[in-house]
């Protein structure tokens, strides 16, 4: 079985980190719209919850891992 | 004697649910049902806990068998064994974990083996079955390890700083704490580990299916007998030839993917575990 190197191992592990944070934001602020919209009787909190959600976990993800070390 | 013949007759699952719609062959969900270990046992004493307890054995047999009676001079067992548990140790344990690895180590290899063991039953006789195919092994395991990485990260930093570490990212301004704080929270606490598991389950319960699809089916239009669909005879079993001799190409794939997720599965403890170690991040 031929391995993969160090550095993509590690990559392995932390491209899933990403994966989940990518996940979490449109789960959270998606969540919270649709629940807003079955309180309220609307219908496009759930929509705007899903953007704001994955602009939240592209920036949580940018911010952990753009930063030039 | 039900649970124990079909260990012998491999892929010979019938439903054994409620569901008599589709009675017979048709692979479905209905296959990954279990039986009862012998009549009147209880529903939790069936032949998928019998090989999860087979595949603990085995693990268990193998490292004690590989542990015992080395030399400086290694024969060729313990050449094996000491292969093999450098697998781990250099090949995950050391790279995720750094200084700190030899505490995990022994949770990794036998996490590993048992993983491996249990998936590769799925493509070997007396078995033919993947025991994570079943979504509540998987948990299990993604249970256990949920709760190694938040303990050793508690009993590391103390509840407060451990909890502060995994919920609040470094280079993200004050200001947009409110909108990340329940992410972070989500992602490392509840996402990752549910991943986790439904990740080995998933690839397995997949892969078993496919070759269900093709074993079962191929079967079936090989020994059929009457025309369907208007399509001669020989064709269906043309059919179920060509899909007979194609299923061992899914067997190959599946023998890759039970040793990938095995792999993976250890990589993402170590690395959930590194996480909960980190100082900052």
């Amino acid at each position: 079985m031929v391995l993969p190197s160090m550095s993509e191992r590690g990559g392995s592990g932390e491209g899933y980190r990403a994966l989940s944070m990518m996940l979490a934001g449109p789960i959270f602020y998606g969540g919270i719209g649709w629940l807003l919209d079955y309180w309220l009787h609307t219908s496009w909190l759930f929509v705007l919850g899903i953007i704001v959600g994955v602009a939240a976990g592209v920036y949580l993800v940018i911010a952990r891992y753009g930063r030039i070390e | 004697m039900p649970g124990l013949i079909g260990l012998l007759i491999p892929l010979e699952w019938t439903a054994c649910t409620a569901d008599t719609e589709h009675e017979g062959f048709a692979p479905g969900v209905a296959s990954f049902c279990s039986r009862p270990l012998w009549d009147g046992a209880p529903v939790e004493i069936n032949n998928q806990l019998f090989q999860a307890v087979i595949g603990a054995v085995l693990v268990i047999g193998f490292w004690l068998w590989m542990a015992h009676g080395h030399k400086v001079v290694p024969g060729k067992r313990q050449f094996f064994g000491e292969l093999s548990y450098n697998f781990i140790r250099n090949g995950i344990a050391r790279d995720m974990l750094g200084h700190e690895y030899r505490k995990f180590l022994p949770y990794l290899v036998a996490l590993f083996s048992f993983i491996l063991v249990n998936n590769l039953f799925g493509q070997f006789f007396l078995f033919m079955f993947p025991t994570f195919s079943k979504i509540g092994y998987a948990w299990a395991l993604a249970l256990l390890t949920f709760v190694v990485y938040n303990g050793v990260g508690i009993h590391k930093h103390g509840f407060v700083k451990y909890l502060k570490n995994n919920t609040i990212p470094a280079g993200v301004p004050w200001w947009m704490y409110p909108l990340i704080i329940p992410l972070e929270f989500l992602s490392n606490f509840i996402i990752r580990p549910i991943t986790l598991g439904l990740r080995l389950f998933a690839n397995l319960f997949g892969g078993h299916l496919v070759i269900l699809v093709f074993v079962v089916g191929g079967t079936l239009l090989l020994t059929t007998t009457e025309e369907l669909a208007g399509k001669p005879i020989w064709l269906l079993q043309a059919a179920g030839g060509f899909s007979l001799i194609f299923s061992f190409a899914l067997f190959a794939l599946e023998l890759f993917v039970s040793v990938m997720q095995a792999y993976i599965f250890t990589v993402l403890t170590a690395q959930y575990v590194a996480t909960a170690l980190a100082d900052e991040h």
